[in-house]
């Protein structure tokens, strides 16, 4: 008897609140949130220089695109308006799929350019904090209320068997898209920052 | 959408190259008129480029240089707007030459570093990819080496399961997309090439208040006091501000040292290395270790300069080879031979020497080692 009880409120300890009224603050992980993204912010270029050295020619066409990774830009007044659930769960699948297509590129580049551990370490760890700033946007959401988007495969079966070349301009869309989500999420932090500091 | 044909080739340096450029697809009518070549960013002249067809445009490239990157040069064919249309990774150089020069050494027999030069012209401009082999000579299957870049860019480190009494077959293969080359097999004994730690505890301190001397201490590498060995050091030192060492070799199985002829009132720096000579009993040297962190210390002051040396000076009464002391020596037993004084020794010798720089801090002239005709006015050591 008393077993199932203990049970029951080991429970009740483990299962995340239901009701979505803030027990937690997100002020503390919005903050550490911010303070990633302005980090990486630091370093998104430093990688696309890295990266452009490595391959050769400059890669100076706009219209590159990868149909797989969600664009960063949108229209500011469609942006403004956006709501919080909307604010985090955007940037969090486009830094699902940043991180997916950055090991894709490190994977690349370990064949493209064997001889260069700088890029690759580069590129390590910008898949990394991409990883840690999904990690800390989630626990905003959590402290919000609101559910985080499951895991998806974001590169489906097209990553295989491109050549050389194909590979070169995806990495770069990649590492473009990378600097480009990571101004945008520094913008959202902001926005996110100024609305539920304490 | 377009298609360049062919896809990251492989070419040797000089060669020719004739590539096509494919339209099909969206916008639908799109044709080969208006579409150009790049090569790694830069525009390639027209009079190179052909329209073949309506949809075709061809490249004729000849004597290709080295690729610039060793990914590939970028070769694209662009829309009339400049947009990127399709591209091919170009991969032009030169197939390995065999590598060269393996030198390998053991480090207290644990383990087995070897470092290699690449072949005569090293630049093939691309990637070529170095691997290590090695193989018991009489027996067994190749083994690879794995740890790489251990000591420079051509090295690599076998940490373990070495055999020893035993020869090797070592080798360096290189590869990269043009072809391969082995170097030539290079066969050792673990044991040949060993090598150890610098002596631990280096010590120089001042030998009393002789002012040319300084006296260095050191212990034996610990790591290989278990195998039978006869440990040889070599000994360097230099003046503060100089970069000339002065070598003092052949010290053979001791564990100090005394250095002569310095100047006084100077600094010196000393290192001490080791060589692990005749492991097992074998008769052959080692490979000498890295010399010792510097230790440093300074002779006693003084007016009088010394003449230079380059051996150990004997503790007690044994010859040593510097041109002074080996005339003295020489004289000696020839006195021994001949006259009476059959105490005179090596001994005595220095505890004049050290009574003459003593007193001589209380003169006001320099005068030479032998002052003739003053030996009968000073005070000397009682016989």
């Amino acid at each position: 008897m008393s077993c199932s009880l203990a049970h029951l409120c080991l429970l009740t300890l483990l299962s995340p609140p239901l009701s979505s009224a803030a027990s937690i603050s997100p002020a503390e992980p919005i903050s550490q949130a911010y303070s990633l993204a302005l980090y990486m912010q630091k370093n998104t270029s430093a990688l696309l220089r890295t990266y452009l050295q490595y391959q050769g020619s400059p890669f100076s066409d706009p219209e590159l695109q990868l149909s797989s990774l969600p664009p960063a830009t949108a229209f500011f007044k469609t942006w403004h308006a956006l709501d919080d659930g909307e604010r985090l769960s955007l940037p969090q699948r486009a830094f699902l799929a940043l991180t997916q297509h950055l090991q894709l590129v490190e994977d690349d580049q370990s064949d493209l350019n064997p001889g260069s551990p700088i890029l690759l370490a580069q590129l390590g760890a910008a898949r990394l904090r991409a990883q840690g700033l999904l990690g800390n946007m989630a626990a905003i959401m959590t402290a919000l209320g609101l559910p985080i988007p499951p895991e998806e495969d974001t590169l489906g079966l097209a990553a295989f068997g491109a050549s050389a070349f194909e590979r070169k301009c995806r990495g770069y869309v990649v590492t473009q898209e990378y600097g480009h989500w990571t101004d945008r999420a520094v913008r959202d932090l902001a926005l996110l920052k100024a609305k539920y500091s304490a | 959408t377009a298609v360049i044909s062919p896809q990251d080739p492989t070419l040797l340096i000089g060669s020719s190259l004739l590539a096509t450029c494919s339209v099909h697809g969206d916008p639908p009518g799109a044709t080969a008129e208006g579409l150009y070549w790049t090569l790694n960013g830069r525009r390639l002249p027209p009079e190179l480029s052909r329209v073949l067809n309506a949809s075709t445009l061809a490249l004729a490239l000849a004597n290709l240089n080295g690729s610039r990157q060793q990914s590939g040069d970028n070769l694209v064919c662009h829309a009339r707007d400049g947009s990127i249309l399709a591209g091919s990774c170009l991969y032009v150089g030169l197939p390995p030459e065999k590598p060269v020069n393996i030198s390998c050494w053991s480090k207290n027999m644990k383990d087995l570093t070897c470092r290699w030069t690449p072949g005569a012209h090293g630049e093939t401009f691309l990637h070529t990819n170095y691997s290590l082999k090695y193989k018991l000579r009489w027996y067994g299957q190749d083994n690879t080496c794995e740890e790489y870049h251990t000591v420079g860019p051509h090295s690599c480190h076998i940490p373990k399961d070495l055999a020893l009494f035993t020869p090797y077959e070592i080798w360096v293969e290189a590869t990269n997309r043009l072809g391969s080359a082995r170097s030539d097999v290079l066969t050792l004994d673990i044991l040949d090439v060993v090598t150890t730690d610098p002596p631990p505890d280096v010590h120089v301190s001042r030998v009393g208040g002789l002012e040319d001397q300084l006296s260095v201490r050191w212990v034996s590498p610990p790591a290989l006091k278990d195998f039978l060995f006869q440990a040889k050091y070599q000994i360097r030192y230099r003046v503060e501000d100089s970069v000339d060492w002065k070598v003092v070799d052949d010290v053979s199985n001791q564990t100090s040292c005394r250095l002569a002829g310095l100047k006084p009132g100077t600094v010196y720096f000393v290192q001490v290395r080791c060589n692990p000579f005749g492991i097992y009993g074998s008769k052959k040297a080692g490979i000498w270790s890295e010399w010792s962190h510097p230790t440093a210390a300074s002779t006693p002051r003084s007016e009088r300069p010394g003449p230079g040396g380059g051996a150990c000076e004997p503790r007690g009464g044994e010859p040593s080879s510097g041109p002074v002391r080996r005339e003295l020596k020489q004289f000696l037993g020839w006195l021994k031979k001949h006259a009476y004084c059959s105490n005179l020794s090596f001994r005595l010798y220095d505890q004049w020497r050290a009574w003459m720089q003593k007193s001589h801090k209380t003169r006001n002239q320099d005068e030479g080692i032998l002052p003739s005709g003053r030996r009968g006015t000073a005070r000397g050591p009682a016989r």
